[in-house]
């Protein structure tokens, strides 16, 4: 499918609002859209909405032999998914420029930050480690897929929790949640990206561009940085040239925004916590606006079923019983065998077929002109079904 | 004939689901139309089926005098019909024809000649990426649909291309729908708070020209923000902003 | 075998409707903690080899959670588009898609019959033109022959015999079945009586939830 193509006017009026600071949703040029982090039932399993876009991620494990390079170390891999729900332009199965560029970074900004402790992810050195993989699905796009997809997977990673293994001798136990507690992950620090959009050869800059903006920007300068104001990682695409006081200040806001970003995944993981031991309800069902009116819940409820075994009885009774199994084959002249011939028809179907191939066998055995009989009858049916139609169409 | 009207009459402003039927007595329909031979026209939403009619969108029902019935709904997605107004972006020129996206399931066709005193000479200065007003005279299932940007006598009558300047946006068609209504209190109250130019294409598509940036901006996010709104919710809103929110 | 249906219940559910901004028509429907959210995106330009010249050419894809769709995918794509293709009127938009596109949020059990209800829903949301609405509704058999209505994954491990149906809003007709296990016929009539039932249910909320929907512009 298509996307709709962005017209000359939204391209003029969006370049002109940038110059007079006027953004389309009528934030300052600092500002990110509302951030939401929620958190599913399952563990490391997470909602991120940013403004409109929206991003999925959850967090699974299996146990895996390691890479010979590394035997102690367990494997981190990321998997980012731009689902067709998030834009008619994403296509299922196909390697886009943008699948590669979000996917590379998302790597370079988790795995190579080294914020997860894969030294602990080992089980017995050179044998069975820990492979930890992130799947992100992006479900729906309205700019920055970046920030949202980092931070998404990096809430999913601190919420996750692994089953808890026993190491007898070479033999592993696997524990489920109910057995043992699961644990956690050992997170180091949490490195969030923060987007920079250019526009006019770098004279404008805009922080978490939306969809629009992303259309008619000229150069987007991704940071990746932790709340200790460590860059883990930093990437320029577009083509712009960037002065050293312009990246600078960059890292200033994104400094800034990061441990904004930092202290809301810690309340949220927080609230989670409290809510789970608690016993209180979590998951994504209680995160829904109720008050929203395209929103609609029902309590759960037991089924009135006073007819129902009477109904289910009265279906069967009136169904026709179903055909016996004919016990032998049976023969129909020596020589021959037959099974399940001379059985009751169970598809409801015209039998007439079936009576003339009867015909046909009986009729070959006591050796009648039985080609004649049956062309004729054939003949007269057709004749009749022709009569019938006419006669129909001509009281119409 | 009242018959009916009479097994709509109950649903009238009421929300009706597909696979909901209203059904009428043919024998006594075709006796009664010998007499008046009146029709019912069945608008979006609704289908005669044998003799009951089917209702095949969700909506609220709502009728017309005398005779119409329709599903009004809200939903994104755009299906040309012939003889509506839409705004529709140039994506590309071959030969003697444009070719516009106006939001359905294929691009329509615009003539060169389709415009105001075009001639073979005088050719239109449209560009791709442009914004045409246009109105379709082919619109139907089977057919590529095409647009014109002329009426019948061949005079603009507000069709053709845009100006420079104001923005484009998306809303409903519903909405859009509550924005076209004669007599439209949406409209009314907007044009309190300060004056603007809009065009409204019946594909969900706004464009709307202030005096500034910001007051065109404000402008848009109101009408956004009018979707699921009271007519009461409205007023207060617009009237916050009047008061100097801005 | 007298069968004991031990008041059979429909777990908590819900579901929110126009909640992305890209997709036609999008939804998400929960049953207990099972979790759907689905788009959808049509009638829209179609692709020259999948034309179809009389209809509407219909696509479902259900995206797992984690890693890539397999054949299990694959069987539930089928079904809820076999459901949506006898439900639509789809030959009102020749020559154009619809592509319904599922994302899996949780899986807590009676995973199919929530996949259908949100594609209902998502229908309806999107305008798309239907001859009828359709709901989706699990019942398990557990071991002691017992009826277990919107069964949660642990109970569905425990089943003896798992059945979905996809049940017609107009003659609570059953459109689509899905088994798993073995079960008699008595049972299986059983179900369906007990399918037909939940149903009434989830087409009133589809009802109310229409209604609240458009509670403001009436």
């Amino acid at each position: 499918m298509r996307e709709t193509p962005l017209s000359n006017c939204e391209r003029d009026f969006l370049l002109k609002g940038i110059q007079e600071k006027k953004r389309l949703d009528g934030r300052q040029t600092y500002d990110y859209r509302n951030i939401k982090i929620s958190f599913g039932t399952d563990y490391g399993c997470c909602t991120v909405t940013l403004g409109k876009t929206r991003v999925l991620a959850q967090v699974s494990c299996e146990l895996v032999p390691p890479k010979d390079s590394r035997p102690t170390e367990g494997i981190m891999f990321f998997n980012l998914e731009l689902s067709p729900m998030a834009s008619p332009g994403f296509q299922s199965n196909r390697q886009s420029e943008l699948l590669v560029t979000l996917n590379r970074q998302l790597e370079r900004c988790l795995r190579n930050s080294r914020c997860i402790d894969t030294e602990s992810l080992c089980v017995i050195s050179g044998e069975k480690v820990w492979q930890i993989r992130v799947d992100v699905h992006v479900l729906n796009h309205d700019g920055n897929l970046m920030d949202a997809a980092s931070v998404a997977a990096i809430s999913a990673l601190c919420h996750f929790k692994r089953p808890e293994v026993a190491i007898q001798g070479r033999d592993v136990t696997v524990f489920s949640p109910e057995e043992r507690d699961p644990v956690p992950l050992s997170v180091y620090h949490m490195p969030i990206c923060v987007s920079f959009a250019f526009f006019q050869q770098g004279s404008y800059l805009l922080v978490d561009p939306c969809e629009k903006e992303e259309l008619v920007m000229d150069g987007l300068l991704v940071l990746a940085m932790n709340k200790h104001r460590e860059i883990c990682s930093i990437q320029s695409s577009g083509g712009i040239m960037l002065l050293k006081d312009q990246v600078l200040r960059c890292s200033k806001i994104a400094s800034v925004k990061v441990s904004e970003i930092t202290e809301l995944i810690t309340k949220a993981l927080e609230n989670d916590r409290r809510a789970r031991k608690e016993g209180g309800k979590f998951g994504f069902a209680e995160s829904i606006a109720k008050e929203r009116i395209t929103v609609l819940t029902r309590e759960e409820a037991p089924l009135d079923t006073t007819d129902i075994q009477a109904t289910a009885d009265g279906i069967i009774s009136k169904a026709d019983a179903p055909p016996e199994v004919v016990p032998s084959p049976v023969i129909v002249a020596t020589g021959t065998g037959q099974v399940g011939e001379g059985l009751e028809n169970t598809w409801g179907l015209e039998e007439d077929d079936e009576e003339e191939e009867m015909a046909d066998v009986t009729e070959r055995k006591t050796k009648e002109d039985e080609v004649m009989v049956l062309s004729d009858s054939e003949e007269e049916e057709v004749v009749i079904l022709n009569q019938d139609g006419r006669s129909k169409r001509s009281q119409r | 004939m009242n018959a009916i009207h009479s097994c709509f009459k109950a649903q009238i402003g009421e929300v009706v689901l597909p696979g909901d039927v209203f059904q009428f007595d043919v024998s006594s329909v075709e006796e009664d139309s010998n007499i008046k031979s009146e029709k019912i026209v069945c608008g979006p939403g609704l289908r005669r089926n044998g003799d009951e009619i089917l209702v095949y969108k969700s909506g609220i029902l709502r009728h017309k005098q005398p005779s119409m019935y329709w599903i009004d709904s809200q939903q994104k997605r755009y299906v040309p019909v012939k003889g509506e107004s839409v705004i529709g972006i140039v994506t590309a020129k071959s030969g003697d024809i444009f070719k516009v996206d106006v939001g359905g399931s294929e691009q329509a066709s615009l003539s060169y000649l389709a415009f105001e005193g075009a001639t073979k000479r005088n050719r239109p200065n449209v560009q791709v990426g442009d914004l045409v007003y246009a109105q379709f005279i082919i619109a139907n299932k089977d057919m590529e649909p095409e647009l014109v940007c002329i009426d019948s006598c061949g005079r603009a009558n507000g069709m053709g291309v845009f100006g420079a300047g104001g923005f484009l946006f998306k809303v409903s068609l519903g909405l859009v729908r509550r924005l076209l209504a004669p007599q439209s209190e949406m409209v009314k109250d907007l044009e309190k708070i300060f004056p603007f130019e809009m065009v409204v294409g019946l594909n969900g598509r706004v464009w709307v020209k202030a005096k500034s940036v910001q007051q065109t901006l404000i402008i848009a996010n109101l009408l956004e923000s009018c979707e699921n709104m009271t007519a009461q919710q409205r007023r207060a809103l617009f009237k916050r902003v009047a008061e100097g929110a801005l | 075998m007298e069968l004991d249906i031990n008041s059979p219940v429909l777990r908590e559910f819900g579901s929110e409707q126009s909640l992305l901004s890209k997709p036609d028509g999008s939804a998400t429907f929960m049953q207990g903690d099972t979790s759907v959210m689905v788009g959808v995106y049509g009638p829209a330009e179609v692709k020259v080899n999948k034309e179809i010249y009389d209809r509407a050419t219909l696509e479902v894809l259900i995206q797992p959670k984690s890693g890539m769709p397999s054949v299990r995918e694959r069987t539930r794509e089928q079904c809820v588009r076999e459901t949506c293709e006898a439900a639509l009127l789809s030959t009102l938009h020749p020559r154009s898609s619809l592509t319904l596109v599922l994302q899996v949020v949780h899986d807590d059990g009676s995973l199919l019959a929530c996949c259908l209800n949100a594609a209902c829903m998502v229908l309806m949301d999107a305008g798309l033109p239907m001859s009828r609405l359709f709901c989706g509704v699990t019942c398990a058999i557990d071991a002691e022959g017992q009826i277990i209505t919107d069964p949660t994954a642990q109970q569905e491990k425990e089943s003896r015999a798992l059945l979905t149906f996809a049940i017609d809003s107009k003659e609570h007709n059953v459109m689509m079945s899905s088994t798993k296990g073995s079960f008699s016929m008595k049972e299986m009539q059983q179900c369906i009586a007990v399918s037909q039932k939940a149903s009434e249910r989830i087409f009133q909320f589809y009802r109310d939830s229409v209604k609240r929907r458009y509670s403001k512009i009436l």
